[in-house]
């Protein structure tokens, strides 16, 4: 798909000329605060490992700012990108051999699985939440040890999945946009399907969108895998009341839904069979940028899931989080890079270059440029403020990690939207599965 | 011709007929050669088709006939080619695959030609311990490897590879030439001892001659699976540009949720190329291996 556009084209440019020297227009207001002493190691190189890039800017920026840090401290940065399926594996030899990579940016849970490998990072968070309006909650959430002021990791930013949907079918069955309640949300599906022009949500193993479904149904009624203190929670009436509105729900579906991927949903609206979703920007941005389909990006809206009892907008973004590892031979050139690269200079041209795929994760970046460039990303703004993880309400560990990627929530759902298992049977299942993990 | 033979003629001949018929040659071996034709060279169209069609032919099924390209287009190559490093990448693969399976050659013919004629005391318990290694899935052995990877300073560079790869090929590769050696009749080195070959001559000059196309079946097995494989090369490798192709591909054309299938296609096209030259080469000698071809 082409993604290559005029204005990423500019943006790479001007990441070009800030690599050069020329200083980027800045718009955030940073505080004051002390950085924290950093002497940077004699002979210092470094090696970092990030996810693929989605945007190219997203790539040629991070460079840039990459060498613009060895310009300014003499320390080369060679930073290789890797698959996002991939990252995992990746992180796991690296953690596992202690060799390889000085530090990866990983996402949501990978520093707290590895947490005994990592190199604090509180000094760094600190400084940086000081000086940039504090980290957001979610940020926080990832970023600290549960229960302490420990950072293990540095989130680096996030991307939620809202509601992508089609103005025109919305229009056409009597709605202005999508009800903010379960109750109208489920009627607006009813007529869309009766219309033609039916939703559909990914119920299959996808990492991101799969996942999202699941969450959102079981946070809406206010269900959770754990409770505060990580005992599993998951058979619970309110689990129970998500997966009957499932049951009602999954019908208006188009179908095939429970076998959707990550990339199925973006197939099936690109191709006018889907016409309304959850998805990252992602799908906004290859419709936009593909002539072909530029038409139904026209007709393109994001809007917030349907929260029906949480009190915020119940979705856990996908977060970057960076970690050093204890076996780096250059701790603090590893810390000292991680700093220069969230300081305003170097991460707010970045965020612009993203196109609002990246949400920051320190609150003064709110004002960047990339918030106001397209009124269509603005609802990704605050995807690091929402209040809910993986494995939100208990503590992020390695069992929640676990549960996240063994797709509990979304068999469990899958389950009853295939007619499989009853409501009360999946939840018992669930229930097995999870104590399972979490007593491991 | 005597009475016996015209009436033996006679029976014969309408047999013949219906065994040989047209329908019945249609229904036994044209029809399930359709089958397997259209099911093995399928994914090859799909691919090839994929790679040629632009991104609308590609999303919109309704509209467009998926198994058909209305407009073509060589963007999608134009980018794998030009807009990655995927020559780079083909060219670490190649090297990877030819070496590790010429070391995996060598190592196996060795090993199977010992277990299998030597026959030293605890030889069959060899062989079966060499299969039973085959069986230890990679997914379990990457941590491992990896640990012993890095301590010889390997990590990173395609030697990681090189010399992990032979832990899959060569179990595999020495089961294949036992059974082909055992086809190969033993009285040949007999004579060759009586008349004072040494076991290495008799290697180089009776068995490996007569072996040839157990070798090549063995080491288009090798190559093959060097060139698919997936988790060791991405385990060990970390540097974008020494990557494989299979690794390289998807970290490159996929970003996030967007695949970037034309590109993808193109690239597990060119990617599956060679293999497939490789296997037309030697399509023979690899069906007279598999059907025994040594006759004694």
């Amino acid at each position: 798909m082409n993604i290559i556009t005029r204005r990423s084209i500019m943006l790479g440019s001007a990441a070009a000329l800030a690599a050069t020297g020329a200083q980027a227009q800045v718009r955030t207001k940073a505080g004051t605060a002390t950085a924290p002493r950093l002497p940077i190691e004699s002979g210092a190189t470094l090696r970092m490992l990030r996810p693929v890039k989605f945007v190219q800017p997203d790539e040629d920026v991070f460079r840039a700012n990459a060498a613009r840090f060895k310009a300014q401290t003499g320390v080369e940065v060679r930073v290789d990108f890797v698959g996002w399926e991939d990252i995992s594996q990746q992180t796991a030899v690296t953690a596992n051999t202690g060799a390889g990579p000085d530090l990866i940016m990983g996402f949501n849970e990978g520093p707290h699985v590895y947490a005994d490998k990592l190199i604090d990072m509180s000094d760094v968070a600190e400084y940086l939440g000081q000086k940039y309006g504090g980290w957001q909650a979610v940020a926080q959430k990832y970023g600290k040890r549960h229960g302490t002021n420990n950072w293990l990791g540095l989130p680096f930013g996030g991307t939620a999945g809202p509601l992508v949907w089609r103005k025109s079918a919305v229009q056409a069955v009597g709605y202005q946009r999508p009800p903010s309640d379960l109750a109208g949300f489920l009627d607006m599906s009813k007529k869309l399907k009766a219309a033609g022009k039916p939703a559909g949500f990914a119920l299959g193993n996808a990492v991101g969108d799969g996942n999202g479904t699941a969450n959102w149904l079981l946070w809406s009624h206010g269900g959770s895998l754990c409770d505060e203190e990580g005992k599993v929670a998951i058979n619970s009436p309110n689990t129970i009341r998500a997966l009957e509105y499932l049951k009602e729900l999954y019908p208006t579906f188009i179908p095939g839904t429970i076998a959707w991927g990550d990339i199925s949903n973006n197939r099936a609206y690109s191709a006018n069979e889907c016409w309304v979703t959850s998805n990252g920007v992602s799908l906004y941005f290859s419709l936009k940028n593909d002539p072909a389909t530029r038409a139904i990006a026209e007709d393109t809206e994001h809007s917030e899931l349907p929260h029906g009892v949480a009190s915020s907008w119940p979705s856990a973004p996908l977060t970057l989080n960076a970690m050093v590892f204890k076996h780096s031979r250059y701790p603090n050139a590893a810390k000292a890079f991680l700093q220069f690269m969230l300081e305003a200079e170097q991460y707010e041209p970045w965020l612009d270059a993203n196109l609002g795929y990246w949400a920051h994760p320190l609150a003064a970046y709110k004002d960047a440029a990339v918030w106001t460039s397209d009124p269509k990303v603005a609802v990704f703004r605050d995807s690091m403020n929402n209040k809910f993880w993986a494995g939100y309400k208990g503590p992020i560990s390695e069992a929640s990690a676990t549960a996240t990627n063994e797709y509990l929530l979304v068999q469990m759902f899958a389950a009853v939207a295939s007619g499989q298992s009853t409501p009360q049977e999946a939840a018992r299942e669930a229930e097995r599965r999870a104590r399972r993990i979490f007593r491991r | 011709m005597t009475e016996e033979s015209q009436s033996n003629s006679a029976t014969a001949q309408p047999e013949a007929m219906t065994w040989d018929s047209k329908q019945r040659r249609v229904v036994m071996l044209y029809v399930p050669l359709a089958c397997f034709v259209l099911i093995l060279l399928f994914p090859f169209y799909w691919m090839t088709v994929t790679a040629f069609k632009p991104n609308a032919e590609l999303y919109d099924y309704n509209t467009y006939n998926p198994f058909w390209i209305g407009s073509p287009t060589l963007d999608h190559l134009k980018h794998l080619l030009f807009g990655t490093s995927y020559p780079r990448w083909l060219m670490t693969t190649m090297g990877v695959a030819v070496a590790s399976t010429f070391i995996s050659l060598l190592a196996s013919t060795l090993a199977a030609y010992a277990i299998q004629r030597l026959r030293f005391k605890g030889s069959q318990y060899v062989g079966l311990g060499i299969y039973l290694a085959y069986l230890v899935p990679p997914s379990i052995l990457f941590i491992p490897l990896a640990t012993i990877v890095y301590q010889l300073g390997l990590f990173d560079t395609p030697f990681a590879l090189i010399l992990t790869f032979p832990t899959f090929l060569i179990p595999f590769c020495t089961w294949l030439l036992i059974g082909y050696f055992k086809s190969i009749p033993y009285e040949l080195e007999e004579c060759a001892l009586i008349d004072g070959a040494t076991r290495l001559q008799i290697l180089r000059r009776i068995t490996l001659p007569l072996a040839v196309p157990g070798l090549i079946s063995a080491g288009i097995f090798s190559f093959t699976l060097s060139w698919n494989e997936f988790i060791y090369s991405l385990a060990f490798i970390q540097s974008s540009e020494k990557k494989t192709v299979p690794v390289a591909i998807l970290t490159e054309l996929v970003t996030g949720d967007v695949y970037q299938w034309g590109a993808l296609m193109a690239g597990s096209l060119l990617g599956s190329l060679p293999v497939a030259v490789f296997y037309s080469f030697f399509v023979d000698y690899y069906v007279s291996s598999l059907t025994g071809a040594v006759k004694e």
